[in-house]
């Protein structure tokens, strides 16, 4: 344990004890390597916000992946016992066809962190690589590639999955994530653009230059990490909103067909109009799951922010 | 000798045509040599210490060669450049303070510039490293700390450190002084000796406005003025008895110590330097030149009238060959 002198805050007493254990053995450069991952995981620990937000998050990750194991019925099956209410065979009662809804929405939970998971990813390697790109190019291809980004963000979305929805037989989750994705990435690679652009023009980017550097690896080294914290909020917020924006394509009817989803799970509770006759044990789980889900992921997306950003992370 | 630059003009382009910012130049260093550049603002310094190691896409070299240890560099190829940089020649930027990302501790930014150098040995490199720290009284943890966590002067000494690290024959330090205080000047100023003196550098050109560090540290001082050298000789030549009209005035310009300036007033030089884009033809120092003649009208050539000593300026040139004329002409009587 570090003496703090005097009046010194705990900051100081605090970074040299994160420090000490691991800077000990190997060479310099395994040093600073290791150190640097142990700094992430130390500070990361002791954000309230991170820790809440990824716990919930991980509940609903475990009850995503356990739930349809421990269901006592599949999603589509009709059970025969109609509109029960939450009980002891049906943990959160039935639907107007007979449908269990603690299987619906295990199962539907799985198939959102899917679609969000297949969105957030396609979308972000799509933004980023136009991105960094027309960031670090600049010229012609930027202006181009500007243009390209302009034409898809001025695309109605909704409009186009119904204009590619009525000529496919039937849609496929993957086809769902994947079409999200693609529609979502302008605003990733116009941000990204930016950003590089900015970054681009700095000091240390042009020390890099001199010292020899080869652009992908100015990229990935100088510029990168000055956005890390940026880039984790973009695939993270891009998570989130993949799964609420397929939750409501999903409500309009729009989503994959033959499966359940916590979207579907509404759109039904709205065509039998759950609402009116107050079978709340319909409706609200998937609502309230959706909501819990998203605002978690924000809340550790702040918490991020302050482990990754040296700056911020004074407390 | 291990540097010659050869005629060389850069040019910015520009949507109103290139303008040249540095115009024919060409000098020499000698192994261990520290060249001073210095001129006023916009004189076209910092573009040739940039154009030795890396043309940005705004810059092109118009004409001109630059060898380094008897291989020529090919400066206007920034691919074949990559691997040179570095390791032939560095640079020391105006902003060395601020040229450490911050997310990167620096003991991990060295090691990525190693790797990316493709150097075989780099714990050997590394235990130098930490030789050098200790050399200009830096404390080995400074490679577990972020930029940020160090002071102004502990970053610039750091980055000249890394610059100077895999031995480069040439070293440009573009004003690294300017942004420290009296005695750090002093210590940087130091450091490159030092450097030098082990052979961490085989030459070096430090490019500034202030010509007192330069009295201290260089070996020989090249002026520039509006593009061109005006004077090139060695530090005691170009202090004492310097013979451009630009020099002159630019050392009379100078507070010496000693002297009262509320007594004696400290002269500037009238005038300002012409402008780049279309610059007037002859002598660029002409209309501020108080002896300029109808001659100026021409470019004078960069000659050198002594060993050693080059000048560009019509009066030099033609009262020193009319002391040669009468010499010779002595000699036959």
């Amino acid at each position: 344990m570090s003496e703090s002198a005097g009046g010194v805050p705990d900051v100081s007493a605090v970074v040299t004890i994160a420090v000490t254990p691991v800077g000990v053995p190997g060479g310099p450069g395994s040093t600073a390597i290791g150190r640097k991952r142990s700094d992430f995981v130390y500070y990361g620990l002791r954000n309230k916000k991170l820790v809440f937000g990824l716990g919930v998050e991980l509940l609903l990750v475990l009850f995503a992946i356990i739930g349809p194991i421990i269901a006592k019925f599949s999603p589509e099956a009709f059970t025969g016992a109609q509109l029960q209410h939450p009980g002891g065979t049906y943990w959160l009662g039935t639907d107007t066809l007979g449908h269990d809804i603690f299987s619906q929405l295990a199962n539907g939970l799985r198939e959102s962190y899917l679609v969000g998971l297949l969105g957030a990813a396609s979308a972000s390697i799509v933004g980023m690589v136009l991105g960094f790109t027309a960031g670090w190019r600049g010229g012609l291809l930027d202006e181009v590639l500007q243009m390209i980004t302009n034409i898809i963000v001025m695309l109605p979305s909704l409009v186009l999955l119904v204009v590619i929805g009525s000529y496919l037989t039937s849609r496929s989750v993957l086809f769902e994530g994947v079409f999200i994705g693609l529609t979502t990435w302008p605003w990733v690679a116009r941000a990204v653009r930016a950003q590089t652009f900015s970054l681009r023009s700095r000091e240390f980017v042009e020390m890099a230059k001199l010292s020899g550097k080869r652009p992908l690896q100015i990229i990935v080294k100088d510029i990168v990490p000055n956005m890390a914290s940026y880039l984790f909020l973009v695939v993270i917020l891009l998570f989130g909103s993949s799964m609420l924006l397929a939750a409501s394509y999903d409500f309009l009817g729009l989503g994959p067909t033959g499966t359940v989803s916590l979207g579907t799970m509404m759109n039904q509770a709205q065509n039998e109009a759950a609402l009116l006759y107050h079978e709340w044990w319909w409706f609200i789980p998937p609502g309230a799951v959706l909501t819990a889900m998203v605002a978690a992921l924000l809340v550790a997306n702040v918490g991020l922010d302050e482990v990754f950003n040296p700056k911020l992370r004074e407390n | 000798m291990s540097v010659s630059v050869e005629n060389l003009s850069v040019a910015y382009r520009s949507h109103r045509g290139d303008v040249t910012a540095v115009d024919g130049v060409s000098f020499a260093l000698a192994d261990g040599e520290i060249m001073g550049l210095a001129g006023e603002s916009g004189s076209g310094k910092s573009t040739l210490g940039n154009a030795l190691i890396y043309l940005d896409p705004r810059m092109k070299a118009t004409g001109g060669t630059v060898t380094v240890d008897g291989r020529a560099l090919p400066i206007s190829d920034t691919r074949a450049m990559r691997p040179l940089r570095m390791t032939e020649v560095s640079l020391v930027p105006q902003y060395a303070m601020s040229a450490l990302t911050p997310t990167r501790k620096i003991g991990k930014l060295i090691t990525d510039l190693l790797r990316s150098h493709h150097v075989p040995d780099r714990q050997t490199v590394m235990t130098e490293l930490k030789r050098r720290l200790e050399l200009i009284g830096l404390r080995e943890d400074v490679l577990d700390k972020y930029s940020f966590e160090l002071s102004g002067g502990m970053r610039q000494r750091v980055t000249i450190i890394m610059s100077t690290l895999l031995n480069p024959s040439l070293l440009i330090a573009d004003e690294v002084t300017s942004a420290l205080d009296v005695s750090s000047q002093r210590a940087v100023g130091e450091m490159l000796l030092e450097f030098r003196d082990r052979g961490y550098i085989k030459s070096a050109i430090t490019i500034t406005h202030d010509l007192s560090i330069l009295a201290q540290i260089a070996d020989s001082i090249a002026i520039m003025y509006a593009g061109r050298l005006a004077e090139r000789a060695a530090t005691e030549t170009i202090v004492n008895e310097p013979l451009h009209p630009y020099t002159q005035a630019l050392i009379a310009s100078l507070p010496e110590v000693g002297v009262r300036h509320d007594q004696v007033t400290l002269t500037g030089i009238p005038g300002r330097p012409p402008s780049l884009v279309n610059p007037p033809a002859g002598c660029r120092f002409r209309d501020r030149c108080p002896f300029a003649f109808d001659k100026c009208t021409q470019t004078p050539p960069f000659e050198e009238i002594k060993p050693g000593h080059s000048v560009a300026c019509w009066k030099v040139s033609d009262s020193h060959a009319a002391v040669a004329g009468r010499a010779g002409q002595e000699q036959t009587v």
